[in-house]
């Protein structure tokens, strides 16, 4: 696992929201082909840390290192980021799924897939298209193609964003909580995408509540609480040897509900 | 029953001659506007200061003030105070462009801010710039969410044209008002305000069709 490149590495980084601190000397890597889940109760940082890594939310300090690329450092304690467009360019390396899907409504599935590769990185429309088909096809939705994301049920919604990021082509994909805006009965089409992209050596970070999901797909757990990352380890480790009391009382409190 | 309709018969080309005024202004007004709205929508909430002031003056003035002010100001004293002369119609419709161009900015503004922030952060996740992010998934949906406010102001224009006439413009508003003061009889008025009603509906109309081009896609609402 360690001889594989690092396609995230965080270092060290905290994230204030005003006088709250949400992360707090984070430091994790993420290495190619592995798949990667956080858990953690509400509230714990979860999301951020996932938005800090694409720069959705900038960090007060810390490095953050995309496909060896540095993002952003702190030579001098505080954050400095590279400038605009290098942001941009090192965040084209990740995907991210989010909860509530964010397809464009006003585009067909096809053109939710295909409008970035062709404006980003200038994919000519019928090569744009011919991979779009072939992520839908991936994602089990081929029928798809010409729908509205208003025509969809939740659980195809989300495959079809899972199709979208996949169309940039990314080193790594990011997932916050991609199930917990579906009915149950629909998150096994969703997780089920999400096992076979691991299959294929995708390399991914999901944050998720779906234990179950956790310990079957996952080469690592990371238990995160109060904007720190508590423990870490093979889902056997995590599940069924935790270490700290607030892994423990928080793996009592998923299993009771 | 006769006389009345030989009356009507009698007036009405210059009814339609002024109709035909009114329409130019309109659509004068409507195909300036919309676009000149976008700009100034935008500017409204740059992040560059003087842009961002500029824009806000300029919407506050022209929503802060009457529209026959306005009017007067842009015909009687551009000439006096900065020696530009312009004929009636042309300062007609620069005002009612310069107007409906503050009013349909805000319009603008509240359905850009409308759109969820998710919109733009996937936009941004896939490597959009903020031109892309803007032109091709922003703007587009705003479409849809403004249309009814636009067509309100459209609607609303139709009206407000009448006021061209305060100037001279002979449109339908001051046509009508000749043949009533010659013919001292206020029967076209009625026929006037009958041609502003259909003006009304037949835009009514087509607004509810673009509407409903607009929602076609919307099949389920989350
Ligand atoms: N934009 C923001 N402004 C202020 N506080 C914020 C903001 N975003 C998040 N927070 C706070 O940061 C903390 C961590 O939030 P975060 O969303 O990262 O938690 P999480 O672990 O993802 O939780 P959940 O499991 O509920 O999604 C919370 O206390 C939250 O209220
Ligand atoms: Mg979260």
């Amino acid at each position: 696992m360690t001889e594989n490149p690092a396609i995230i590495e965080v270092k060290n980084i905290t994230k204030r929201f005003g006088d709250l601190t949400v992360l707090s000397g984070v430091s994790l890597s993420v290495h190619k082909g592995e798949t990667v889940a956080i858990i953690g109760p509400s509230g714990s940082g979860k999301s951020t840390l996932l938005r800090s890594m694409n720069h959705l939310e900038k960090i007060n300090s810390g490095e953050i290192v995309i496909n060896g690329e540095t993002m952003v450092s702190s030579p001098k304690g505080t954050a400095e980021y590279v400038p605009e467009r290098e942001v941009r360019r090192i965040c084209g390396e990740i995907g991210m799924i989010f909860q509530h899907f964010n397809l464009f409504p006003h585009m067909t599935c096809l053109q939710n897939i295909t409008y970035a590769p062709q404006k980003v990185k200038k994919q000519p429309k019928a090569e744009a298209e011919a991979e779009a088909r072939r992520l839908l096809e991936l994602v089990g939705l081929a029928d798809k193609a010409d729908a509205y994301p208003g025509q969809l049920s939740g659980g195809q919604k989300q495959r079809v964003a899972i199709a979208r990021g996949l169309a940039m082509n990314p080193a790594v994909m990011l997932f916050d909580e991609p199930t917990s805006a579906l009915d149950p009965e629909i998150t096994g089409e969703v997780l089920a995408v999400i096992k076979k992209l691991a299959e294929n050596q995708m390399t991914m970070l999901i944050v998720t509540h779906e234990m179950g999901f956790a310990r079957e797909v996952a080469d690592r757990v990371i238990f995160m609480a109060d904007g720190h990352i508590m423990e870490q380890g093979s889902p056997a480790d995590i599940f069924e040897r935790p270490q700290s009391e607030r892994l423990q009382s928080f793996l009592r409190s998923i299993l009771r509900t | 029953m006769t006389e009345t309709f030989s009356y009507i018969a009698k007036i009405l080309p210059a009814l339609l001659e002024g109709t035909k005024v009114t329409l130019v202004v309109f659509f004068a007004t409507l195909l300036l506007a919309i676009p000149l709205g976008l700009p100034l929508a935008l500017g409204s909430d740059c992040r560059f200061r003087p842009v961002r002031w500029f824009c806000r003056g300029y919407v506050a003035l022209f929503r802060g003030t009457p529209l026959m002010l306005q009017l007067f100001f842009i015909f009687y004293m551009l000439p006096i105070y900065f020696n530009i002369l312009l004929p009636a119609l042309t300062a007609a419709v620069i005002t009612f462009v310069l107007n409906y161009a503050a009013y349909l900015s805000e319009i603008y503004r509240g359905g850009i801010g409308s759109i969820e922030r998710g919109q733009y952060e996937a936009a941004a996740c896939l490597g959009l710039n903020s031109f892309q992010t803007m032109f091709g998934i922003i703007i587009p949906q705003t479409v849809k969410r403004v249309l009814p406010a636009v067509t309100n102001e459209m609607i609303t224009l139709v009206k407000d044209t009448a006021l061209v006439s305060a100037i001279g413009v002979a449109d339908l508003m001051k046509n009508s008002r000749s043949a009533v003061n010659r013919d001292s009889t206020t029967m076209a008025f009625l026929v006037a305000a009958v041609i502003y009603l259909i003006l009304n509906v037949v835009l009514t109309k087509f607004s509810y069709y673009l509407e409903e081009r607009f929602s076609r896609h919307e099949a389920r609402a989350d």
